[in-house]
């Protein structure tokens, strides 16, 4: 591999990174509201919700990304590719994340919650102050856990040409004619950065396990 | 034509195209259990020199993403002389990949397998192959199904990524169908509604057999 | 809003003008089909100590959490410092706000702790001052160290309750709700969950609060303390107050059969 072909793998990691960031981003913070609307079990809105939640799960993220991609224009929206990517990559990352949310909510310590209303706490002053800290300390494994999913869903995207990690592997050996080597140092790269969440996941890990006491 | 009647008179590529996704789905799962289970045989510790070889290469798969190992048994292999066609790649690389995966769920749950059963077994003089496939295995097997159902709805879905090397299976029939009559929407509205249902049908068979095994006592050993 | 004084907060040195801090009329309340209060009214005058004793099941607890309407009576009213809680004087239901406010009038301490453990011992006694009171940080950290002097606790001010054992978690609790500078003090059988080495110093910490005049009513198994603290004793059976009386009556010669009973097991 030469010079050009390693900044090709670079610029196809980039890729990978900056779009999944975007998407685990977004993701995260709509997954909260979606399960925060799930909880205030609001009749229809709830039930459209549950089955959002049962399609994200069982659709493909190749599929659903050809689905937004192609079906757009249709609709007089023109996408570009990127965001194509990024509205699939979060659309399906949310409804998992929205579970995430919605357990840690559920199992929140009933003790505490009338602790805080003892002290004469609002439900929105208890809901900020004790139990949203709380919820995002024991959701964060949860949370870091669907990232690598998200990365590792993330070469879905290639489906419509975005030249991701794993499809400028192709690119590189239609010049080299050496398909092997580009796509080891691809899977090296990929296990660095899912790796990194990995060892992110146990630290998140400790922190949760010591605030169940 | 509405568009729908477009969609029913090519309906027989909708249903080869799913035909082949269950294909590949049901033989490369089959496989991908049996590597499961090879694997937490081979990691009961008769093998001590395999244990960490096998534990860096589950370990490594599941920091992969699926397609890329296509790659690699796709674009890959031919480098030495190996040359799958995109059906058998895509086969394999579902097999190895969440064979492992398969494989991991087992050994997270063989860790808290009760050491007095396996004990009791030993005294009552099983041999390890016996004790495994009729005590540890079964039940191991039936205290992840829930784990193991998610596996195969992830499973089922990674069969998609197949379109990106060339295999014929569902979505590429949507892809290739929305191409031709620019129906793309409800293309992909039927095979999305094709992927969803078998994934409630695999989770009510997933529940059922939580009732089997609820009755023959498996859940509080 | 209570005084603001750290040093008098909450508190009523021989205040015995009579003024009443909680006043329970006609309180009825059942789970289900089981009635667990039934009829109970009760009177704690300003800077009283009330201790509530009965076999477990007797609604001693309900009838604690009825109090800062933890638990939602059928019947009756509950007033704190004049004030009705739960109901607005037309009889319906009051609004989230108002009734925290009403709460923010009682302090609570729970058999179980339930301190937050993702904030530190500093902050949670300093957290509802702050963001129910509306405190400065600066003013609600003064008068929390001085709380946690109080109960013995100042050494482990940035410690979290994960790292304190069962006694210092209790005396945390206490710090945090002496913290609102609350009209009555709540006790739910705060030294239930100890072993029984730990026991000791929480109840010298409410022994001391009573003699320092706070209002209190504690539900509790504790003969003895309930004994050297009460003004006045409770004694519940199957949802009905069967005795109430003076410590020395209460102990000495009961007016009910079944009172004499249970004192003589629990000897």
């Amino acid at each position: 591999m030469n010079a050009s072909a390693w900044q090709m793998l670079l610029e196809g990691a980039w890729t990978t990174v900056w779009i999944s960031g975007i998407s685990i981003a977004l993701g995260v913070v709509a997954g909260l509201i979606i399960a925060l609307i799930r909880i205030a079990k609001i009749p229809v809105v709830d039930q459209i919700l549950v089955l959002y939640t049962s399609l994200a799960r069982a659709t493909p993220l190749v599929t659903l990304t050809l689905f937004i991609f192609l079906s757009a224009p249709t609709f007089g929206i023109n996408l570009d590719r990127n965001v194509a990517g990024i509205l699939a990559l979060t659309l399906n990352t949310t409804a998992f994340n929205a579970e995430i949310w919605r357990s840690a909510f559920r199992n929140f310590s009933r003790d505490q919650r009338e602790a805080a209303m003892a002290a004469g706490m609002t439900p929105w002053i208890t809901f900020r102050r004790i139990m949203l800290p709380q919820m995002v300390i024991t959701s964060l494994p949860g949370l870091i856990n669907e990232m690598s999913f998200l990365i590792k869903g993330s070469p879905a995207i290639a489906v419509i040409g975005i030249v991701d990690l794993t499809r400028v592997t192709n690119r590189i050996s239609a010049v080299t004619y050496e398909p092997l080597p580009p796509i080891l140092v691809a899977c090296v790269l990929y296990m660095a950065v899912i790796g990194c969440l990995v060892w992110l996941q146990r630290i998140a890990e400790r922190q949760a396990n010591r605030l169940a006491v | 034509m509405s568009n729908w009647e477009i969609l029913w008179s090519a309906r027989d590529q909708f249903w080869v195209g799913f035909l082949r996704t269950m294909e590949i789905f049901g033989l490369s799962i089959s496989v991908a259990f049996v590597i499961g289970c090879a694997l937490l045989y081979l990691l009961e510790g008769s093998r001590p020199r395999l244990t960490v070889p096998l534990r860096v290469f589950i370990d490594g798969m599941r920091m992969l993403p699926f397609l890329i190992l296509a790659y690699l048994l796709y674009y890959g292999l031919p480098s030495f002389g190996i040359r799958l066609d995109a059906w058998w790649a895509g086969v394999g690389a579902l097999a190895v990949y969440h064979g492992c995966y398969i494989g991991e769920i087992f050994r997270g749950s063989r860790i808290t397998f009760p050491p007095g059963q396996v004990e009791a077994a030993k005294a009552h003089g099983f041999t390890k192959g016996k004790m495994f496939f009729r005590l540890i295995l079964p039940q191991i097997v039936m205290q992840t199904r829930p784990l193991l159902g998610n596996q195969l709805i992830y499973a089922l879905k990674d069969t998609a990524f197949l379109v990106i090397i060339t295999v014929r299976e569902l979505t590429a029939a949507a892809n290739s169908l929305s191409g031709t009559y620019f129906i793309p929407t409800e293309a992909f509205i039927v095979v999305i509604g094709f992927y969803w249902a078998v994934s409630v049908v695999m989770e009510v068979i997933i529940k059922q057999c939580g009732r089997f095994s609820a009755k023959r006592g498996f859940d509080n050993a | 809003m209570p005084d603001a004084n750290p040093s008098t907060a909450g508190h009523r040195e021989n205040d015995r003008s009579g003024a009443t801090a909680v006043a329970i009329r006609n309180l009825s309340k059942s789970f289900d089909d089981v009635e667990v209060l039934r009829d109970v009214n009760l009177e704690v005058k300003k800077g009283d100590v009330v201790t509530i004793l009965g076999s477990s099941g007797s609604g001693k607890s309900t009838l604690l959490r009825c109090i800062n309407w933890l638990e939602q009576p059928e019947r009756g009213s509950i007033h704190i410092a004049g004030e009705r809680i739960g109901m607005t004087d037309e009889g319906r239901a009051m609004s989230v706000k108002a009734l925290a406010r009403v709460r923010a009038k009682t302090g609570m301490v729970f058999q179980g702790f339930n301190l937050w453990p993702h904030l530190n011992v500093l902050h949670n006694v300093t957290e509802a001052p702050i963001h129910v009171l509306g405190k400065s940080k600066h003013e609600a950290e003064t008068h929390a160290r001085a709380l946690l002097e109080k109960v013995g606790m100042s050494h482990k001010m940035d410690a979290y309750p994960n790292t304190l054992s069962g006694g210092q978690k209790q005396r945390v609790a206490i710090a945090r709700a002496l913290a609102m500078q609350p009209e009555v003090m709540l006790f739910d059988e705060p030294t239930s969950a100890l072993d029984p080495e730990l026991v000791g110093e929480v109840l010298a910490v409410i022994k001391d609060l009573s003699a320092e005049g706070y209002t209190m009513v504690i539900v509790t198994h504790e003969m003895a303390f309930s004994r050297a603290v009460s003004d006045q004793v409770v004694f519940l059976e199957k949802g009905l107050i069967i005795e109430k009386a003076d410590p020395e009556t209460f102990f000495t010669n009961p007016s009910t059969e079944r009172v004499r009973k249970f004192l003589e097991r629990n000897d």
